[in-house]
């Protein structure tokens, strides 16, 4: 049996990865999602409504919010069609208070005082959509499909003189993403058994992009280094005390001075998992 | 006729940069496309592409095609080699050519035929696992036209593909292009470099200011004066052996 206290981390781990995942999913593309904390709400406040109030499993409430919050990613994807880099990031940025100050002002799911009542899960069930949905994307990353989305990523001119569609690829992307945030968010409610607008406003969203960024933007388990970094580095800090989150500041910064392209990368990513093939 | 082009008019917001070019290519020709930087060549080809918003009609046997629809255009059979190669630079060698083959359907015959490639093309079996965007600028352009010849056009559109080379590689491109007719491939070429052009394409298209001014039997617009003195500096196609076709 692990400590509750190790337990919590592991759980929190999880769902960053999810949500780390969900902004690589749509980065992968070329799209840079600044919104997606706002997917992550849509799936709590959805997928707790429906174990709370209309009684469904967590399972089926946490696949119908994905389906729901996927068709909102769709949505949100034409428009951004138009829009790249900064100008997407800052649309998707206002996507996401948009969905903020909804929850905040929406009374049914208790407005500013927050939404309660869900029953806690297991830290085990949590790693059983992480590392699922986890395996799923590695597996799609040696697919045709990865390919379409790597080459839309590239050069998009380039890409349609090969026959690709890229705007379906880019909108598909923003539906998946925002699927997987929206699991994110409905084990992050389940977990904490405990929501409030303030739970997925811009810094989530932020968090969730630093570690795609440090784990690596480049390979899917990059998700998954980055969740736990971000999980365990300001616990291990704890002997500063007062100054652990600047140091934690600190070490970011030259991780990322060091690996520009984040720990873990294609090369080194193909290297670990060869070794492991050949011994 | 193969592909008919009537009236095609292509503007970028207010200013128009063809203005109602009629032209047509037959099955198995080399048709080029000359004149100067900004006569609309680069622009009528990608409007035939599907790349462009347009005016007007382009038929590809009869089936009129859809402006902006580049992906539905390479599936009738244009391919288009874009202006710069339009490589996937962040992509290996072999996952360029792989793109190449995704249009298709028939995917034994696809794998058959990137085999093939890197029999016609062992430099690219050579790099196949490195990046695109290490390779020269002809190893690129080889890549750009093995790609587009993977999707099995019946038009390639072939745009500026000398631009940039050494005079050794780009003499290897217009006889690459030349050969593709043994293919039984169609062509329209792009090119400033005029007197290889005209060396190898069957018929030519003179454009000035988005309008054909001229057009003809490649060799009989080579001896034409103006345009001898304009592109050819005025040293006469007929006096050299003819190359390619």
């Amino acid at each position: 049996m692990i400590s509750t206290y190790h337990a919590a981390l592991l759980a929190d781990s999880g769902i960053l990865m999810l949500g780390a995942l969900s902004v690589y999913i749509i980065l992968a593309t070329g799209q840079l999602s600044l919104g997606n904390a706002g997917f992550m709400g849509i799936g709590a406040y959805l997928a707790s409504y429906l174990t709370v109030e209309a009684g469904l499993p967590l399972t089926l409430a946490l696949v119908l919010s994905a389906l729901a919050a996927g068709m909102v990613g769709i949505v949100i994807g034409f428009p951004a069609l138009r829009l790249r880099g900064i100008y997407l990031a800052m649309a998707t940025l206002g996507f996401g208070e948009m969905v903020r100050s909804f929850f905040l002002n929406f009374e049914p799911m208790g407005g500013a005082g927050g939404f309660s009542g869900m029953v806690h899960v297991s830290v085990g069930y949590i790693w059983l959509w992480a590392g699922g949905i986890l395996v799923l994307v590695t597996l799609l990353e040696r697919s045709r499909l990865w390919l379409e989305i790597r080459a839309t990523h590239d050069d998009e001119t380039a890409a349609s003189l090969v026959g690709l569609n890229t705007t379906a690829t880019k909108i598909g992307a923003f539906g998946f993403g925002a699927a997987v945030a929206a699991v994110a968010g409905g084990l992050f409610a389940h977990h904490h058994v405990y929501i409030e607008p303030a739970n997925f406003g811009f810094d989530r969203s932020i968090e969730l992009v630093l570690a795609v960024i440090l784990g690596g933007s480049t390979v899917a388990p990059g998700a998954l280094v980055g969740a736990v970094l971000l999980v365990l580095l300001p616990e291990t800090l704890r002997f500063l005390a007062d100054w652990r989150l600047a140091a934690f500041g600190t070490l970011l910064v030259l991780v990322l001075l060091v690996r520009r392209q984040g720990i873990l990368d294609r090369g080194l990513f193909r290297a670990l998992t060869f070794r492991r093939q050949a011994s | 006729m193969m592909l008919s082009v009537r009236g095609l008019t292509v503007s970028y917001g207010p200013i128009g940069a063809v203005h109602g070019i009629d032209l047509e290519i037959g099955a198995g020709e080399i048709v080029a496309l000359i004149g100067a930087n900004g006569a609309g060549k680069t622009t009528t080809v990608k409007a035939i592409a599907g790349l462009l918003p347009f005016g007007g009609s382009v038929t590809l046997d009869g089936t009129p095609l859809r402006p902006g629809a580049a992906e539905r255009n390479l599936r009738a059979g244009i391919a288009l080699v874009p202006e710069g190669r339009g490589i996937l630079g962040r992509m290996t060698v072999e996952e360029n050519l792989l793109m190449g083959t995704y249009c298709r359907t028939d995917r034994r015959a696809a794998a058959a035929d990137l085999a093939g490639m890197y029999d016609r093309f062992p430099i690219l079996a050579d790099r196949r696992a490195g990046l695109a965007s290490l390779l020269s600028g002809g190893e690129q352009q080889m890549l750009a036209i093995a790609r587009a010849l993977l999707s099995r056009p019946r038009l390639l559109l072939l745009d500026e593909p000398s631009l940039g080379l050494a005079p050794k590689m780009a003499s290897f491109v217009f006889e690459l292009v030349a050969s593709l007719r043994a293919d039984g491939l169609t062509v329209l070429l792009v090119e400033q470099k005029a007197r290889h052009t005209l060396k190898i394409a069957d018929r030519a298209y003179l454009l000035e200011l988005g309008r054909v001014v001229t057009s003809g039997p490649a060799r009989a617009l080579a001896d034409d004066p103006v345009i001898s003195q304009t592109f050819l500096g005025g040293r006469p196609l007929a006096a050299e052996a003819p190359s390619g076709g």
